[in-house]
């Protein structure tokens, strides 16, 4: 079996991580920029997994369960604001829900 | 694991019993009082666990966990300024509509994870540990979730939090590729690297400097913090100002004592450029603010920047220098947000600057404790805030850090003047004769408890050497 090098992994992880990034910061709508940092943290997921395959460790892949749960967690969370957003402000755009400024 | 290894453990097990126990009888019977109080006891009794875990110190428990004395300090300052934010609740928890006991399990939870990123040692730990404080704080800053404001800024911290959370990941995972470890112990073999590696690290660091620097808003990772002190109910705020901070600021000072931070290095570079931005940007935008929770919001950028001054001296004075500054902070943002806290109900904060005209006639005490949180925050004698600032000045001038200090230094005069501001508010007349809003009877609970702190900030200033020694006796030793 011919392994994958180890850096053309951490480029593709870096480039997810810049896809989520980019997508947080473009996209208003509050699910999407949700689904941009499940990107962003799936991303961090397989670079930990990447590493623990150079040490030939299971780290790695623990840590990436541990991503995984955290990230179930907080989009639990995220849903049941964004559904409290929706019945405040009657829109999924967070830029109308900005009335906190100064 | 033997039962050796569990006894350092004691006052998490204990901790995370009460959580369990909170919950079930929640789940039981919903009683706002019972609840308060087993939150309470829980909390003491953690806190009354800390000397039987001292034994034998320090221990590895697992490669996650280490306790130390430096751990058992900031174990017990962590749940005791809990206990505070506990206490000073209550009331406004009373004038909340609907389920009020979940509350507390939130509390309880977040600082379950703000006491295992204490003693973590381990990136998983501190990442549980982190998140556990995190997604409890989601939900604790939309708890009265039906007013204005409260949803948008949960959002807004989640958001951002999480992000935040991607970068200290992909940070953690460069730092895990270059060293093969995810033990802060075991990090410190910065020798025999190659090019790659090092650069991958420098990468991976800098991108965990994101994610701490986020939690702590620092600028420029700054921008939710205004907008969630503002948005959150009080006590919330307090937890966020202090317990929160305070945690992760603990995780910082032990994740640098394995890898060593160097003066002048790049890494210090990017950290001086925070730490100025930080102490210059927090006081300057604190100044056009006209709501007190995005003052002290803002003033927490400022103060955590001054942090860092010592943080970045690398020297014997650091640790204890930073520990006491931080536990004259805790107790100043304790006294200032409990006094919007006693004052403040679920459907209108205490916080616009308009409101404080008068207090002084209205409630002498809650003015003059505000008045002597104002004068440690502006760092006037004869308050703590003085004396943690003549430390960390110390130690900075010990590493001849001659830039940051003069950025201290402005910072601390700008700050005089929106703090003064404030307190000079507070002993104004009220615009004609009612004032502009009858503010509610405080319990003598509260009072009592604002007194204690008060009195114990201005005795800290008066005779610093009490803690100072017991913080040097205990913390001092982290990671020699």
């Amino acid at each position: 079996m011919t392994s994958i090098p180890l850096n053309q992994v951490l480029i593709l992880a870096a480039m997810l991580f810049t896809v989520g990034l980019v997508g947080l910061l473009v996209r208003r709508n509050v699910f999407f920029m949700l689904m941009s940092i499940e990107v962003m943290l799936n991303s961090a997921g397989l670079a930990f997994v990447v590493a623990g395959a150079r040490w030939g460790q299971p780290d790695g892949q623990v840590m990436f369960l541990f991503i995984i749960t955290m990230a179930a967690a907080e989009v639990s969370i995220g849903l049941a604001l964004i559904l409290r957003l929706y019945q405040q402000f009657k829109t999924l755009d967070v830029d109308a829900a900005s009335e906190l400024q100064g | 694991m033997t039962f050796q290894d569990l006894m350092p453990l004691l006052p998490l097990l204990v901790l995370s019993a009460t959580i369990v126990t909170v919950m079930l009888v929640t789940a039981f019977k919903r009683n706002h009082r019972l609840i308060f109080s087993l939150t309470l006891l829980g909390l003491v009794l953690s806190i009354v666990a800390l000397p039987f875990a001292s034994h034998g110190l320090p221990r590895s428990v697992t490669p996650l966990l280490v306790v130390d004395q430096f751990a058992i300090f900031y174990m017990g300052l962590v749940l005791a300024t809990s206990f505070v934010v506990v206490l000073l609740s209550f009331n406004y928890l009373e004038k909340v509509e609907g389920n009020k006991e979940e509350y507390y399990l939130l509390t309880l939870l977040a600082t379950l994870g703000a006491v295992v990123l204490v003693i973590s040692n381990h990136f998983i730990s501190f990442f549980l540990g982190l998140e556990t404080l995190s997604i409890s704080l989601y939900a604790l800053i939309a708890y009265t979730r039906f007013e204005r404001h409260r949803v948008e800024a949960a959002i807004k911290y989640l958001v951002l939090a999480a992000a935040a959370s991607s970068f200290l990941l992909f940070g953690m995972s460069l730092a895990y590729l270059v060293f093969g470890t995810m033990q802060f112990d075991q990090m410190a073999s910065l020798g025999g690297l190659s090019t790659v590696d090092l650069g991958l690290l420098t990468i991976g660091l800098a991108m965990l400097m994101v994610g701490i620097g986020f939690k702590l808003a620092l600028v420029p990772f700054h921008m939710w913090a205004p907008d969630v002190y503002q948005g959150a109910p009080a006590p919330v705020t307090a937890f966020v100002a202090t317990v929160s901070k305070g945690g992760i600021f603990a995780l910082l000072i032990r994740l640098f004592a394995n890898i060593p931070l160097t003066v002048g290095s790049n890494l210090w570079n990017v950290f001086a450029l925070i730490a100025i931005l930080s102490m210059v940007g927090g006081n300057v935008l604190a100044v056009i603010q006209t709501n007190v929770k995005r003052i002290l919001a803002y003033s927490s950028i400022a103060h955590f920047g001054y942090l860092l001054v010592a943080f970045l001296a690398v020297n014997s004075l650091s640790t204890s220098s930073m520990t006491f500054y931080l536990v004259a902070y805790i107790i100043t943002s304790l006294i200032a947000f409990g006094v919007i806290a006693v004052l403040s109900d679920p459907k209108k904060e205490f916080e616009e600057l308009d409101d404080y005209r008068g207090l002084f006639r209205q409630h002498r005490g809650a003015a003059i404790f505000m008045v002597v949180a104002l004068l440690s925050l502006t760092g006037l004698p004869p308050t703590g805030g003085l004396v943690g600032k003549i430390f960390l000045a110390s130690a900075g001038v010990q590493s001849s850090l001659w830039l940051l200090l003069a950025a201290l230094a402005i910072g601390s005069v700008i700050g005089l003047f929106y703090y003064l501001r404030v307190a000079i508010t507070i002993f104004r007349s009220p615009e004609g004769e009612t004032p502009p809003w009858s503010a509610p009877p405080i319990s003598r609970f509260a009072n009592a408890t604002l007194f204690v702190l008060s009195i114990g900030l201005v005795v800290l200033g008066i005779i610093p050497n009490p803690l100072m020694q017991l913080i040097q006796s205990m913390v001092a030793h982290l990671g020699g």
